[in-house]
């Protein structure tokens, strides 16, 4: 048994470290560190209840809007308002413009870099590859980075910028976009299925979302060879590399229910047990942060009732992340996660058997893109320039509340107290908290840990590109992970 | 011994980069310079003459905001050539390398260009448990900051982070995350502060180390005049509302779509230094105003605990407002510790950049 250290990681968000036992070539054991911590759950309290709108987005600049969003919700529901149409619909366009942002970032920035490694040279489709995805001089970035500014332009004309926009209130926005603005974010969200359908997927749209099971997915690599496409570049090399045995995950799938804009979600909210198939309804009240093995002190507790205090040389810990669980268990939440419980028949296949795995976290993620950018050209054309995009949301001098939201990454939860007008308590999960969260108490690993075992990594060790893989297949956000 | 080294010129075409676009880019760098008529001339004489200069960028206690303003840039063109130019010889976000081979580049790049290359920064450093809320490589990230910044030439503060805390070190700031000038005391500094600085501010101020070797003019408290020498107000396309007295009174109300005045729901752009309504944000699309919010004041010092960011503010008059960013940072710089640190951030810019020292605001 040899014990290696993997870290810093290199295009991930914030510092990621990562301790694996290896014996006979595989790993045997992983533990997860997130060594970043700023403390936002101490500074929020004894702040005006609204100023934790300015506050949260800075916890994370690639996912504000998703800070913002959970942070408007937990208000909203202290404050009991509701907001009027526009107000939701302009919500969750900016933030399907930044989910779609970070991942197709994720795709070409940070994932498919993994596979112009060295250790790949020899594979038929190597040279290309490279050519395409190598790290700041492959051809993919300078096609991906104008094309993700320009959606972004979304939340520009919605919200004034991105990231850190200001204009998610607990009532609606507090932008009333116009007819011309309207148009814009027509041509804009035109402009993003144009990228999406020659380069992503070199298919429309509806042909990518109408994907039904692994089979279609295997018509659809080999169809696309002819004209291109990184989707279909990344399935072929996925077949080569059998990616849907890497990184495998038995854990139950999570999702809060996502875009909830215009009442009924557009991905529905569920729990999805992979050894019965079914999915059951999320109990928040089952969710607990175990602090064993983290630099915090504390016990077991609901983010209701729990704190954060620093506890920097506690034994036996060996990071700033708390460990999630639901009902004692621990979840994978995420993409995948989202388009299982919403019931996507492709996703449901690609876990069926052996449960999830790199090939379907990076399939859910993409075919996510194409029904959210679907969705959004619906939810444009339903604004109403002339009606309200905002209601007024009275000041609350005491209350309790959660905002739970869907982020890129996952299932993302905010819990608010309220006192004599105060925040008396703040606490956050965020999504990359329960995907990268340590042992618990019972000493059971969390979702990366659990799907890294068994990784072969050869004569590589900690090189070995199946590592970077499997952790990249969550889209680790790290600094939202112990914030 | 060495080999002649490269010149930006060089790089930006071996990576592909046409003459045309390069002229272009000359002329858009200018232009954001304020350099004037001959300007691009001027840049393009320097990027084809001067060795390249590299640049290492380093990530601390942040949101990695900076970053993704950065890359964002509104120019694709700018982005290309900016990336190509620095090249970024270490940044953790975008690299290739993973691992001690990462760290390896970081020190293979500083001893190689020992004195020359400029260190960019987003984020802090947290001194609380000997640096332990942020560790880099198994080590504090304190530690390997001040030992890039010793072999550097110049030092970027990206956002405001480095520039002077920001919301991590709002009370009770429990890392006790500091600006990089509370660590790095013999180095020049500019700070680009804002949350996140805007794209065409980064760009522009990297654009111009790089191209002239030298920092640009700095105000007192370290930023480059040419993008914070004006309050959002004063170029504000609702100032004219203010100075009529009318003003938003809730979100989305009648005034509101008229684009009334923000102030009575706690904009701050009368007190903060920036180009947020000038440049504005995501390619000139809109900015924090622009969407109906007011401005929080996200490049001042401080911005973070100076009561509600929905309080009004009550220290300013309606007419005559006749404070510069020196004044009012002067007044900040209050304590003699503080005053200190500022005098020798001044003191070490002015050696490099040359700047008259008789009249530090002209």
């Amino acid at each position: 048994m040899t014990r290696l250290v993997v870290g810093p990681f290199n295009r991930v968000e914030g510092d990621l470290e990562l301790t694996l036992d290896v014996a006979d070539g595989a790993v045997a054991a992983a533990r997860v560190s997130a060594p970043l911590f700023r403390g936002f759950e101490r500074i929020l309290v004894g702040r005006p209840p609204e100023d934790a709108l300015a506050i949260v987005p800075r916890i994370c600049g690639i996912c504000s809007v998703s800070q913002s969003m959970a942070a408007a919700a937990a208000l909203r529901a202290a404050m009991g308002v509701t907001p009027p149409p526009n107000g939701g619909l302009a919500a969750d366009l900016a933030h399907a413009a930044e989910n779609i942002a970070d991942h197709l970032s994720h795709f070409y920035l940070f994932f498919m870099p993994d596979f112009c490694r060295a250790e790949y040279a020899g594979r038929p489709w190597f040279e290309a590859i490279t050519a395409r995805f190598k790290a700041v001089e492959g051809s993919a970035a300078g096609d991906l980075l104008p094309a993700r500014a320009r959606l972004l332009h979304v939340v520009g004309i919605l919200a004034g910028k991105w990231p850190h926009a200001l204009a998610f209130r607990p009532g609606g926005t507090t932008r009333a976009v116009d007819l011309g603005e309207t148009m814009r974010l027509v041509a804009t969200v035109a402009q993003l299925r144009r990228f999406l359908e020659r380069t992503l997927f070199a298919a429309p749209l509806d042909a990518v979302a109408a994907l039904a099971d692994p089979a279609a997915l295997n018509a659809f690599a080999e169809a696309s060879s002819s004209r291109g496409g990184d989707f279909a570049a990344f399935l072929r090399i996925a077949g080569d590399l059998d990616l849907q045995s890497l990184g495998r995950g038995t854990t139950a799938l999570m999702s809060y229910g996502a875009y909830r804009g215009g009442g009924e979600p557009l991905f529905r909210a569920g729990v999805f047990d992979p050894a019965t198939g079914e999915v059951r309804p999320v109990a928040g009240a089952d969710i607990r942060e175990d602090t064993s093995s983290a630099w915090l002190a504390g016990g077991p507790a609901h983010p209701a009732e729990a704190d954060t205090h620093p506890a920097p040389d506690k034994p036996g810990a060996y990071g700033w992340s708390k460990a999630p669980r639901l009902a004692g268990e621990p979840v994978e939440v995420g993409a995948l996660a989202r388009q299982v419980v919403d019931g996507l028949p492709l996703a449901r296949a690609l876990i069926d058997g052996g449960g999830s795995n790199v090939l379907a976290r990076v399939v859910a993620r993409l075919v996510e893109v194409a029904r959210v950018a679907l969705a959004m050209e619906r939810w444009v054309g339903a604004l109403d320039p002339g009606q309200p995009f905002s209601t007024a949301a009275p000041p609350v001098s005491d209350a309790a509340a959660d905002g739970l939201v869907e982020a890129a990454r996952g299932s993302l939860g905010h819990w608010i107290t309220i006192q004599d007008g105060e925040i008396a308590r703040y606490q956050i999960i965020s999504p990359t908290t329960w995907n990268f969260s340590p042992r618990d108490s019972a000493g059971v690993p969390g979702p990366l840990e659990q799907a890294l075992v068994g990784t072969a990594v050869g004569e590589r060790g900690a090189g070995a590109a199946a590592i970077q893989h499997v952790v990249r297949s969550f889209d680790p956000c790290m600094v939202c992970t112990a914030h | 011994m060495d080999a002649p080294r490269e010149t930006f010129y060089d790089v930006i075409r071996r990576q592909g980069i046409s003459r045309r676009s390069f002229v272009k880019f000359c002329s858009l760098t200018a232009a954001s310079l304020g350099l004037g008529a001959s300007g691009a001339t001027t840049v393009a004489n320097a990027l084809e003459t001067k060795p390249r200069i590299p640049v290492i960028w380093m990530h601390g206690l942040e949101c990695t905001c900076c970053s993704e303003s950065f890359i964002r840039s509104a120019h694709p063109l700018v982005k290309d050539v900016v990336l190509s130019m620095i090249s970024l010889d270490y940044d953790d976000t975008i690299m290739a390398a993973a691992g001690h081979q990462a760290d390896a580049i970081l020190q293979e790049t500083r001893q190689k260009h020992k004195g020359q290359y400029i260190l960019a920064v987003e984020g802090n450093p947290p001194l609380n448990e000997n640096g332990m809320y942020c560790i880099d490589g198994g080590r504090p990230f304190v530690e390997k900051l001040v030992e890039m910044a010793d072999d550097s030439l110049a030092v970027i503060a990206w956002g405001a982070c480095a520039s002077w805390g920001c919301v991590q070190a709002a009370k009770p700031n429990p890392t006790q995350a500091v600006p990089i000038d509370k660590v790095i005391r013999n180095k020049p500094i500019i700070k680009v502060p804002g949350c996140p600085p805007i794209a065409e501010v980064m760009t522009g101020v990297v654009g111009y180390v790089v191209t002239f070797g030298r920092l640009p003019e700095l105000d007192r408290q370290g930023r480059p005049k040419m993008f914070y020498s004006q309050r959002i107000h004063d170029k504000c396309y609702r100032r004219p509302h203010f100075d009529a007295g009318q003003f938003v009174e809730e979100w989305d109300d009648e005034g509101a779509r008229k684009g009334y005045c923000l102030y009575k729901m706690g904009c701050k752009g009368p007190t903060t230094y920036n180009a947020c309504s000038t440049t504005r944000w995501n390619g000139g699309v809109s900015f924090p105003i622009q969407s109906g919010h007011g401005c929080i004041g996200c490049s001042e010092d401080g911005f973070w605990d100076k009561g509600s960011f929905y309080d009004r503010l009550t220290n300013i008059s309606a007419f005559g407002i006749e404070a510069n960013a020196d004044q009012i940072g002067m007044v900040a710089a209050g304590t003699v510790a503080a005053g200190l640190a500022v005098h020798a951030g001044v003191t070490a810019v002015r050696k490099l950049s040359g700047r008259d020292d008789h009249h530090p605001h002209a």
